[in-house]
């Protein structure tokens, strides 16, 4: 049940229905046992899983607080994190695990390879679950009481997929004091839905097409220009997939009453590597610098350690994102630039410069083409076309050129105006205009019968 | 803000969207779309018939699909001897639902026409494709869909996943022309010139196109051993297909077939009651081998439908020369001198079947009684020439 698909609309305006007419102290078992029935649409073997990890999490973290002594609290915060880092682990980097150790000791690729499915968002929940028992452990969250109220905080359907990571503290905040969406909360959490549907249907599936096209067969698109426009227009289509993905988690939450934080801040008009960082799935990047970068030192220990933390963050960053040589490449060359900056001096500038705007976007541009490459060797063969020549040909349409340039001055606007919050609170005519225009994209270029699952899914 | 904000904001961008959706594709886009999509296709046809010039008021119009073996140029040739003028918009793999939507089409007025010739492979209800929930209407009618036809269109399906999705045709133009519109995005200035040329063009090429040459002459079907023998020029796949065709088994007569017939047919001799034109049936040239043996039904509902009032029921055996395999190019459809015969054929006998060129449009005043009501016009015109079966 994809959140685009008609059927997570019928799903979500049911959940709302009984979620309203329930009384309060019912409500969070409506959202829970909603939640569990949205993971078991995908696998409801997988449902188990889930459960487990939510009992052990929910266990360690009481028996922390009961703990009498500092070693037994330390064995729950352990018998917690290996849970779900071993849980993670078998199910994410057994394989890739096992393949490079067969190659290792001269043996087949797939002598050990095992046919294992990804749970869904299985990533995503186990950092929730990390992050709530860490933060028990360091005194900063008290343990919830309730089991059903963790079991919401980690299975809740709006985020259960592909994030943001919500923080315990942010979600329970929600939960105990909850209140009803205001009419502009109201009104906000439709726009993100619409918005984000926008941005997943009418532009990331579209320059989906093209970069798909490009990257299964790059030697079909001769010429740097077309291997710059297949990189580009997956540079695009990832932004505005998990951007898309993200605006609608919010939304849905925001109309439940919750609400998520901000998960992407426009990082495509960032001035530097570091601000980069600062703008795309802040989630993730707030959770590796508070329970990985700052753990192993932070910038505490010398320049040298600094950025030995900066690239142990990224490359287990870029591991997280899955189990490939790719991504860890991925992450290294996203903690070297960082690295790079930092030594440098570069800061970033409260001001767009367009010229290391566009700098930046070209470098996180080709650090895609690790993660969207399926091999290494078709990423340095990608990464070779990109400069050398001849220059071949533009593989965009000129309406998808047009739809970039919508999108850039969209972005640029917020950048300055914040149009975007602000919508709500305009006259009725224009939010209604807004999204008609939103409603009619999605009628002429957005919905067809053939779903693209989003990019993130697969994490 | 008020809680009620929200309904009434989505309220309205409903409203403007409807509007943004019809006035981009309500007014005038279906005239640019593309001539090889299947909607644009059938847009072509019906776009060649309103803009064709009329020479009189003894214009016939066949409509139909790919079976109608109708050469309008041939046809016309006559015209001097018969007075009639005929023209087509029969458009392969249309159905009786089609051919309702595109004759309001091209007729709004209901005057344009002395006669509308509606063909039938059979005058039994035996239905050898289900067509009542046949999703390739929707492609074909989405230019044609109005407002006014969601109920009536949509229930015209009987599952309701189809009727959702002809709901949807009829609402949302956009989502119905989302392809043809992004095609369009991509290669604007080829389609715009692409359409002026079929525009220009495109009754030249239905008119004067050159049919199958091949024939089937040397065809033998050994009905009781279900066994075909077919010419060596064919290939494989027109010998499947011809295999496929004739050795098919006969459907029962099925009433659902009957009541879509009732339904689609009788809303065109509806369209037409109290109008000068005349809707005629006949029935076309079955095949290159006609199978033996079939009773027929006297009950039908063509039958049934030629007793309204402006239907005219013509002979079922009328064009049963024309069944020859010298004449077929294929299982169904006639080749080119089959098409050359029966467009002669059909033009004498529209002729014969309507009277004198002239007199279809003076009798409208003749024939209202003192009640002004109309008589049954098939009644009088075809008693004394074609007895009913």
């Amino acid at each position: 049940m994809l959140f685009h698909t008609p059927q997570f609309f019928l799903f979500f305006v049911v959940v709302v229905a009984l979620f309203y007419a329930s009384p309060r102290p019912f409500r969070k078992y409506i959202l829970l046992a909603a939640s569990y029935f949205f993971y078991m649409c995908w696998n409801a073997k997988f449902i188990l899983l889930i459960m487990a990890l939510t009992a052990i999490d929910y266990a360690a973290a009481r028996w922390i607080r009961r703990a009498a002594t500092g070693a037994r609290r330390k064995a729950a915060l352990v018998t917690s994190l290996a849970a779900n880092l071993g849980f993670l682990g078998f199910f994410k980097y057994y394989n890739f695990l096992a393949s490079n150790l067969g190659l290792l000791i001269g043996k087949p690729a797939d002598a050990w390879a095992l046919a294992i499915i990804l749970p869904m968002g299985i990533s995503f929940h186990t950092f929730q679950s990390m992050s709530y028992v860490i933060d028990v452990y360091r005194g900063q969250q008290e343990p919830i009481v309730n089991v059903v109220d963790y079991a919401l905080y980690i299975a809740f359907f709006p985020q259960l997929v592909a994030g943001p990571i919500v923080r315990a503290r942010n979600f329970f905040r929600d939960l105990y004091d909850w209140r009803a969406p205001d009419a502009a909360e109201q009104l906000l959490g439709v726009w993100l839905v619409v918005f984000g549907l926008v941005k997943k249907l009418v532009v990331a599936d579209q320059f989906a097409r093209l970069a798909d096209a490009y990257f299964a067969n790059p030697a079909a698109y001769p010429g740097w220009l077309a291997a710059w426009s297949g990189v580009l227009a997956f540079s695009i289509q990832i932004f505005f997939d998990f951007s898309g993905y993200t605006d609608m988690a919010i939304g849905l939450a925001h109309l439940l009453g919750f609400r998520f934080p901000e998960n992407f801040r426009r990082p495509y008009l960032a001035s530097s590597i570091t601000d980069f960082w600062r703008r795309w799935h802040i989630s993730l990047s707030t959770w590796l610098r508070d329970y990985l970068y700052i753990p192993l030192g932070g910038n505490r220990g010398g320049r040298l350690k600094t950025y030995r933390n900066l690239l142990l963050t990224m490359l287990l960053g870029g591991l997280w994102h899955g189990a490939s040589w790719n991504f860890v490449i991925w992450g290294g060359y996203h903690g070297g630039l960082l690295a790079a900056e930092r030594a440098l001096g570069l800061e970033p500038k409260p001001s767009l410069n367009p010229l290391r705007v566009l700098l930046t976007f070209a470098l996180a541009s080709i650090g895609w083409v690790f993660f969207r490459a399926r091999t290494l060797h078709a990423s340095l063969e990608i990464l070779w076309r990109l400069f050398h020549a001849p220059a071949g040909h533009l593989t965009w349409p000129h309406w998808q050129l047009w739809i970039a340039f919508a999108s850039l001055a969209l972005a640029v606007a917020e950048e300055r105006f914040q149009w975007f919050e602000r919508l709500p609170e305009t006259p009725a005519w224009v939010y209604s205009g807004v999204i008609a225009v939103c409603l009619l994209c999605l009628e002429l270029i957005g919905f067809t019968d053939r779903p693209v699952p989003f990019v993130y899914f697969q994490f | 803000m008020t809680r009620l904000q929200l309904p009434l904001r989505l309220g309205l961008a409903l409203v403007f969207f409807l509007a943004l959706d019809s006035l981009a594709f309500r007014t005038g886009y279906t005239s640019i779309l593309e001539p090889n999509s299947t909607a644009g296709y059938l847009q072509q046809f019906v776009w060649n018939e309103i803009h064709r010039p009329l020479t009189g008021p003894n214009q016939v119009l066949a409509v139909g699909d790919s079976r109608v073996g109708l050469k309008t140029r041939v046809a016309n040739l006559l015209t001097p001897e018969t007075g009639y003028t005929l023209a087509t918009i029969a458009v392969p793999g249309t159905t009786p639902r089609c051919w309702y939507y595109m004759l309001r089409e091209v007729d709004p007025g209901r005057d344009r026409y002395a006669a509308i010739l509606v063909p039938f492979d059979t005058y039994n209800d035996r239905e050898f494709e289900p067509v009542a929930d046949r999703e390739m209407d929707l492609r074909y009618l989405a230019p044609l869909l109005r407002l006014s036809d969601l109920w009536s269109f949509s229930m015209s399906y009987t599952e309701w996943p189809l009727r959702a999705l002809a709901a949807r045709t009829v609402l949302l133009k956009g989502m119905a022309f989302q392809q043809d519109f992004q095609a369009y995005l991509a290669h604007r200035h080829a389609r715009e010139e692409n359409v002026r040329l079929v525009h220009r063009m495109g009754a030249f090429w239905i008119y004067n196109s050159v049919w199958e040459r091949h024939n089937l002459e040397g065809i033998e079907v050994d009905w009781a051993a279900n066994r075909v023998r077919v010419p060596d020029w064919a290939d494989a796949a027109r010998r499947r297909e011809i295999e496929e065709v004739l050795l098919r088994p006969v459907p029962p007569i099925t009433p659902s077939y009957a009541a879509y017939r009732l339904r689609w047919i009788g809303a065109i001799v509806d369209r037409y009651r109290g109008t000068r034109t005349r809707i005629v049936f006949y029935r076309l040239p079955r095949g290159p081998v006609a199978r033996p043996g079939l009773p027929e039904d006297a009950a039908s509902s063509v039958r049934q439908l030629a007793r309204r009032p402006g239907a005219m029921l013509i002979d079922e055996h009328t064009f049963d020369s024309l069944e020859r395999p010298e004449l077929f190019g294929d299982a169904m459809h006639l080749n080119e001198a089959g098409g050359i015969e029966f467009s002669r054929a059909l033009a004498q006998l529209v002729r014969k079947w309507l009277g004198p060129a002239g007199i279809a449009s003076t009798v409208r005043d003749e024939r209202k009684d003192v009640s002004g009501r109309v008589p049954t016009r098939h009644a009088r015109v075809r008693a004394p020439q074609e007895p009913a079966r």
